[in-house]
Parts: structure tokens; C-alpha cells; sequence
């Protein structure tokens, strides 16, 4: 219960005007910072939701599938460029980008995680990993500016963060391919 | 056991959910980034050029009312800007030579607007027009010195522009069409003068038909 009331004054920080703007004036702080901590807040807040309503969650989410997909369609479509620029333009989106990170995003992760086996875990892991080498790799060689909002510069330091956040999940699969779990366990 | 119904129903909701999401935020599969849609909105709205005065190369000030009667291809652009630019003028320079000279001046007016009005005054827009082989006439460049006519052509065509650390600016770029009558009618992509250009000779040759 504790860790759901952490959640919630995560989320009012993020929320805050000057932590906000902050925090999107710089590209890569946005997209790697603010939406990650967004997600831990709906994550954190979802142990207030399983204990409150338990049956909705066992009803709804039994093996997992349906909350790990709406993990994934949430946080793939604000990897979008124009997603990000609409979220700075135009203020509902900005309200959405909030509300979808933390409860659509964060909240069925944290249900559906321990539900999933092993080979949708890896496909998580192995399609998220992918898809950073993918944006990465898309933003630092674009030669065009992709948000309007940003300069060239912030975009291509966007697409090392991208990549770099895939070579340390690379890493953590070769780590964890190699190591006797059994020993740990 | 219990009963996975619920379950397949809850995930073909959220997949219809996503098809959803994903349609709406990028305009049925079209636009994914926020410049693609800006595009596409503007075909949509086709804003009517406001009033603006232009101070051009060779110190002449005009308004709009200037080019009346004739199309109008315009860029937005900086002379103190090294990349995008010289790109956007160059090709428009392709497009230019493109367009039979008959028309040249008499349907059609090539413009290069600068939006950088502090640096870019006539004397420096006519050393700068010589780089493209803009003839001044035909093809004019020219500076708004007033920044809230400035701010508001920038703001009906979508052109956003923001100042950078080192004295430049980021702006997107594309070429602009502008029908006889002041109406935004097509934006071009900068990187295909071949495509622009047969564009605008098409256009300019469905007028001729017309009895234009």
C-alpha cells in the first residue's frame, strides 16, 4: 500500500509544471526519462489497484497476454516522433500522455508480469530490444529532422540513448542466458 | 480452472484498442511524424496568404497584392544558414530552371522569404540571391520586417522556426504553392525538385487550358 502512495507523489511530481517543462525541453529527458518514470509511477500504483479490486484484475487479466499487449501498444506509441511533438503542442495530449503512461502502460505491466511464462517474457525483452536498436538507429542516421519541436543535435543524442539502452538489454540477456539460475534460486 | 473468456475478450479489445490508438495518432497510417501531419493539415485548411509587406534584394517594398494574378513559389529560409537551406534554394533553383522562361515572371514568381529580417537586409539578400543565379526579377528574395506580419505568415503556412545556441535557427523546410488567387494550394518536398517541378508545369500548363 506504502509503494502505491510513492507512486501517486511520483506521478504529482511529474505532473508539476516546471518539473514537466523541465523535463521535456530537453528530447532525450522526455523520452527517457519522464515516460520511463511515468510507467515506475503506474507500476508502483498498481498495488493500490490489485488489493482494491483484485476480481476485476483475476477476471480480466488471467494469463497475462491482454495487459502485457496494452503495455506494449501504449509504450511503442509514444515512441512515435509525432507523438512526442503532439504531446508539447497541444495540451489534452499532453494530459493523455500522462494518464496512458502510468495506468495503461505501468498498472497492467506490474498485473501481467509475474502472469506471462517465459517465452512471452523473452519476446517482451527480445521485441523492446530490437525496437531501441531500430529507433536508435533511425534517429541518429535520419538526416532530417523528425520532431518539429527539437533541434537535429538533441535528436541524434535521442538516438545514442536509444541505442545505448539497448546494448545494456543486450548485456542483461547475455548475463542472464549464462548464469545458473538454479544457483540463486 | 478458471475460465479464460474474459481473458480472449479482454485481449481483443486492447488489440482493437491499439489498431485504434495507432490510427487516430498518425491520421489513418499516413502521417508519423508531427511534420507529415502538419503538411497534411495545411492541404486540408488551405490558408490564404495574409497580408504581408515584403522588402526584397533590390529595396523595393510590396505587399501580396504584388504577385496578383499569378502563382507563387515560396521558400522559407535564413542566408546565414549553412545546410538545410542551401539545399532548399539550390533545389529550388531546379525547379526554377524547370518552369519554360516565357512563363517565368508573367505566371509564375519564384520567393524566397527570409525569416531572419535582423541579418538578411537587401544588401546582404542581393549578394545572397547572386549564389543561386536568382535573377531578382522572377525570382525574388526578400525579408518581412515586421515581425508580427512575420510571425503570423510563419504561423498560417506551419513553418516553425527556433533559434539554436550558436546564432542559427531549426525550421522545417518545404516548397509552397500559392494560386492566383493568395490560396496555399499544394507543399512540396524540398528533397525532390524533379517532382516539384513537373508539378508546378503541370499546373501551370492546366491554366494555359483554361484559357489562363
Amino acid at each position: 500500500m506504502k509503494q502505491s502512495v510513492y507512486g501517486l507523489a511520483l506521478f504529482i511530481l511529474l505532473a508539476l509544471p516546471p518539473v514537466a517543462g523541465l523535463m521535456e525541453s530537453l528530447m532525450i529527458a522526455h523520452m527517457h526519462m519522464q515516460m520511463p518514470l511515468l510507467v515506475a509511477s503506474g507500476f508502483l500504483m498498481a498495488k493500490y489497484g490489485q488489493i482494491r479490486f483484485p476480481r476485476f484484475w483475476e477476471r480480466w487479466n488471467v494469463n497475462g497476454v491482454p495487459g502485457i499487449l496494452l503495455f506494449a501498444i501504449v509504450a511503442v506509441y509514444w515512441m512515435l516522433p509525432r507523438a512526442m511533438d503532439e504531446a508539447l503542442a497541444f495540451p489534452a495530449m499532453e494530459a493523455f500522455k500522462f494518464v496512458s503512461l502510468s495506468l495503461l502502460c505501468g498498472t497492467p505491466l506490474r498485473d501481467s508480469w509475474p502472469k506471462v511464462g517465459y517465452a512471452a517474457k523473452s519476446a517482451v525483452i527480445i521485441g523492446f530490444t530490437l525496437l531501441f536498436a531500430g529507433m536508435g538507429l533511425l534517429y541518429v542516421i535520419a538526416p532530417v529532422q523528425l520532431c518539429n519541436n527539437y533541434l537535429l543535435l538533441e535528436q541524434i543524442a535521442l538516438g545514442w540513448g536509444f541505442l545505448t539502452t539497448a546494448i545494456c538489454m543486450v548485456i542483461f540477456m547475455i548475463y542472464h542466458a549464462f548464469t545458473r539460475h538454479s544457483a540463486y534460486e | 480452472m478458471k475460465s479464460l473468456r474474459p481473458n480472449s475478450f479482454a485481449t481483443f479489445a486492447v488489440l482493437l484498442f491499439g489498431i485504434a490508438l495507432f490510427y487516430w495518432g498518425t491520421d489513418g497510417f499516413t502521417a508519423y511524424t508531427a511534420e507529415s501531419a502538419r503538411v497534411n493539415r495545411l492541404l486540408d485548411a488551405r490558408p490564404t496568404f495574409p497580408q504581408t509587406t515584403f522588402e526584397d534584394s533590390k529595396g523595393r517594398s510590396y505587399s501580396i497584392s504584388e504577385f496578383e494574378g499569378k502563382y507563387v513559389f515560396l521558400t522559407f529560409f535564413y542566408s546565414a544558414c549553412s545546410t538545410v537551406c542551401v539545399q532548399l534554394e539550390g533545389n529550388m533553383g531546379r525547379v526554377y530552371e524547370a518552369v519554360p522562361a516565357e512563363r517565368l515572371g508573367r505566371e509564375i514568381v519564384f520567393l524566397s522569404v527570409s525569416f531572419d529580417p535582423d541579418r538578411d537586409d537587401p544588401a546582404r539578400l542581393e549578394e545572397y540571391r547572386t549564389f543561386f543565379d536568382s535573377d531578382g526579377e522572377t525570382w525574388r528574395m526578400a525579408r518581412v520586417s515586421d515581425r508580427a506580419e512575420l510571425d503570423r505568415l510563419l504561423d498560417e503556412f506551419g513553418v516553425i522556426v527556433i533559434p539554436d545556441e550558436s546564432g542559427g535557427f531549426a525550421h522545417n523546410s518545404a516548397f509552397y504553392l500559392v494560386d492566383p488567387a493568395g490560396t496555399l494550394i499544394d507543399v512540396m518536398d524540398y528533397t525532390r525538385p524533379e517532382e516539384a517541378a513537373s508539378e508546378v508545369v503541370r499546373i501551370l500548363g492546366q491554366e494555359r487550358g483554361n484559357g489562363g
